[in-house]
């Protein structure tokens, strides 16, 4: 999830929390209040009742409760004394809601309870004030409040959303810029990304200084990469053409002539193994160009013809199935010694008289070329390993484990997936998944 | 022929000195980037063997010198430790005939030498013959009293080459890396290339007797003549 995201989340989780507790406490004391004011009044009313109260009064009240007279249009309030029975004791005022029926009409009324002895005689006050206005007054301000929380919560949302934006925008190119879209550090970037955001500062820095540095590594290995070249190659050259100047020495022993060409072949072991290590460690480097138009058919057929001897002499059946014609932009030279070490491990590792498929389709939006033997196939335990440089399978045919590793490094460098999937004394195949189709 | 072997590796050109004075070369060495600039100032060569990495500067300066001369064509083979396809790419733009990555065998060097004689000097008898055998290498064809031989694109290449280094043992190694090209993790010490010379000998036997092609043990081949 993206940072500007996350705080936008944050934003409204504690908003939404802080509304809801701040509604509840308001309505939960715009109640108590009103109540409160409402009591009040009653109480006051009931003690101007009482203090007023004469023999007419009395009378009229009691008249009135046949009557109702004395209501006002609305039916906001009421008075009702009632005479009662004596032997009653004196108590306190008792306020209560309760939901009345008056002149037909049921409404919620708060009532003051009042039981008071006047001359001897015992009575009954009741004070009624209406809650229909109270409670319509609560819920339009439920309602106002609502709608301003809300519309609050939304407009600060847009802006936390927006300020966010402006601030974390230097972040965002950052790593866009000189994270994410970086795949060849010799060409990076250096101009700092415009902020005044100090840690966003510090980051920019390090990020161009980390890469300065990776720059002078690479240029280092790249330097050390030539300088091993020349420094160990120089010297097998030298060996290789003393041998072969000995060799060429009329009348040399015999013993002595196997012994120097064994020290030839030593010599020209040694050099495969250096050339394949270089190999590797230029295209991990990045030191080859993907200019090149490659056609896979084309290329497959050069490759036939240079190892066609050897597929004849182990009296292999080659098939190939090119179902679409598939052209890829890369490095020809490197790409051959990719198909050229696959096909070789799979003449190398086949049993005499068995067959090598070569297959090529659009799958998936991917073209995919596979290469099946039905050889001698890798143990689980070698096929972990397969990619490892120096790891071989059991072969009277001397390798030097290299090959795979190659295939890889080349395939890392194209992008090409390559899968392999293998079974002991069943065959191996190899699938090379293209980034593309065409 | 004369040839200027330019390598700072005074070990490595004493070695290709003794072998191409055995083949009638006449050698001058030069072990710096400014005693080079100097030689092919003064003189002309027909061969220039040039090491690209050298104490005092790029041998590919020394290439760029001699191209600006008019009226020269000293053919430049570039013999480098620098294995950048870049550098072979560049040393054939910038005028060289050939381009040879070290370690090289000698063989391969004189078979080079001598592709580069043929081209050359348009050679008007392009035909050598080999105890009776007419090797004709511009047409790549074999005959024996007018008779053409059938052989194939590697026999005819196998053939040539062992020519080309005639009383010299080739090395199977050699012989491989020659015909098929420098395949990386091929594996040069296998039997196949026997199969094919075994094919060319039985060619060749068919017509005449081939005593002279001679398997050196278990090194290689030689033909004598």
């Amino acid at each position: 999830m993206k940072l500007q995201v996350k705080f936008s989340l944050y934003n409204a989780v504690t908003k939404i929390a802080i509304i809801v507790i701040l509604g509840t406490i308001i309505l939960f004391s715009l109640d108590r209040i009103a109540y409160n004011q409402l009591d009040n009044r009653l109480i006051k009313k009931k003690g101007k009742i009482i203090k007023n109260l004469n023999d007419a009064e009395i009378d009229s009240l009691l008249s009135n409760e046949q009557t109702f007279t004395d209501y006002n249009i609305l039916k906001e309030e009421f008075i009702i004394l009632t005479d009662i029975p004596d032997n009653e004791v004196d108590s306190d005022a008792k306020i209560i809601t309760e939901k009345r029926e008056i002149e037909g009409d049921i409404e919620f009324y708060r009532i003051l309870n009042y039981k008071f002895l006047y001359h001897t005689n015992w009575y009954k006050l009741e004070l009624g004030e209406s809650m229909t206005a109270l409670q319509s007054i609560k819920n339009s301000i439920r309602f106002y409040m609502l709608v301003v929380l809300f519309v609050s919560l939304l407009v600060t949302l847009l802006t936390d959303f927006a300020f966010t934006n402006f601030l974390l925008k230097p972040f965002y190119l950052i790593i866009d810029k000189k994270i994410n879209k970086v795949d060849d550090p010799t060409h990076f970037n250096y101009q700092n990304i415009r902020t005044n955001t100090d840690d966003f500062k510090i980051l920019d820095n390090s990020i161009n200084s980390l890469m300065r540095k990776i720059n002078t590594l690479f240029a280092l290995e790249k330097q050390f990469i030539a300088n091993v070249s020349h420094e160990l190659l120089t010297p097998i050259s030298i060996l290789s053409t003393r041998f072969e100047n000995m060799l060429n020495t009329p009348n040399i022993p015999v013993e002595h002539e196997n012994k120097i060409f064994a020290s030839l072949k030593t010599l020209n072991r040694l050099k495969v193994i250096i050339n394949s290590l270089l190999l590797i460690s230029k295209v991990e480097n990045n030191q080859y160009l993907k200019t090149e138009q490659i056609n896979i058919k084309e290329e497959l057929n050069d490759i036939y013809d240079d190892l066609e001897d050897r597929i004849l002499d182990k009296n292999l059946t080659y098939k190939t199935d090119l179902k679409n014609d598939f052209n890829f932009i890369g490095n020809k030279a490197l790409l051959h010694t990719l198909l050229i070490n696959i096909l070789n491990n799979a003449i190398k590792y086949n049993n005499a008289g068995g067959e090598i498929i070569v297959k090529g389709e659009i799958k998936d939006h991917h073209y995919n070329l596979t290469i099946k033997d039905s050889g001698k196939g890798m143990s689980d335990e070698l096929l972990n390993n397969a990619f490892d440089r120096f790891k071989r399978g059991n072969t009277e045919e001397n390798g030097f484990g290299l090959g795979l590793a190659i295939v890889q490094s080349i395939a890392k460098f194209h992008k090409i997936k390559v899968e392999i999937d293998s079974e002991e004394n069943r065959g191996t195949c190899i699938s090379l998944i293209f980034p593309g189709t065409n | 022929m004369n040839v200027l072997i330019v390598e700072d590796e005074k070990s490595l050109a004493l070695e290709m000195d003794e072998f191409l004075s055995n083949e009638g070369f006449i050698i001058e060495h030069a072990w710096k980037k400014a005693s080079a600039e100097e030689k092919i100032f003064v003189n002309s060569y027909d061969f220039v063997l040039l090491d690209l990495g050298l104490p005092d500067g790029d041998g590919f300066e020394v290439l760029k010198q001699l191209k600006s001369f008019k009226d020269r064509d000293d053919a430049v083979i570039i013999l480098t430790a620098r294995s950048a396809v870049d550098d072979r790419i560049k040393g054939l733009d910038e005028g060289a005939d050939d381009y040879l990555p070290k370690p090289f065998s000698l063989n391969e060097l004189l078979a080079r030498m001598h592709a580069i004689i043929r081209r050359k000097h348009k050679l008007e008898k392009n035909e050598v013959n080999i105890h009776g055998f007419l090797l004709n290498i511009q047409n790549r064809t074999v005959s024996f009293a007018d008779e053409r031989l059938n052989l194939t694109k590697k026999e005819f290449e196998i053939f040539n080459y062992l020519v080309l280094n005639k009383n010299r043992v080739v090395s199977r190694m050699s012989l491989t890396e020659h015909v098929w090209g420098d395949i990386l993790e091929v594996n040069s010490d296998s039997n196949f290339v026997d199969v094919h010379v075994k094919n060319l000998r039985k060619k060749l036997a068919a017509v005449n007797p081939t005593d002279w092609f001679e398997t050196v043990r278990s090194i290689g081949y030689r033909i004598n003549c």
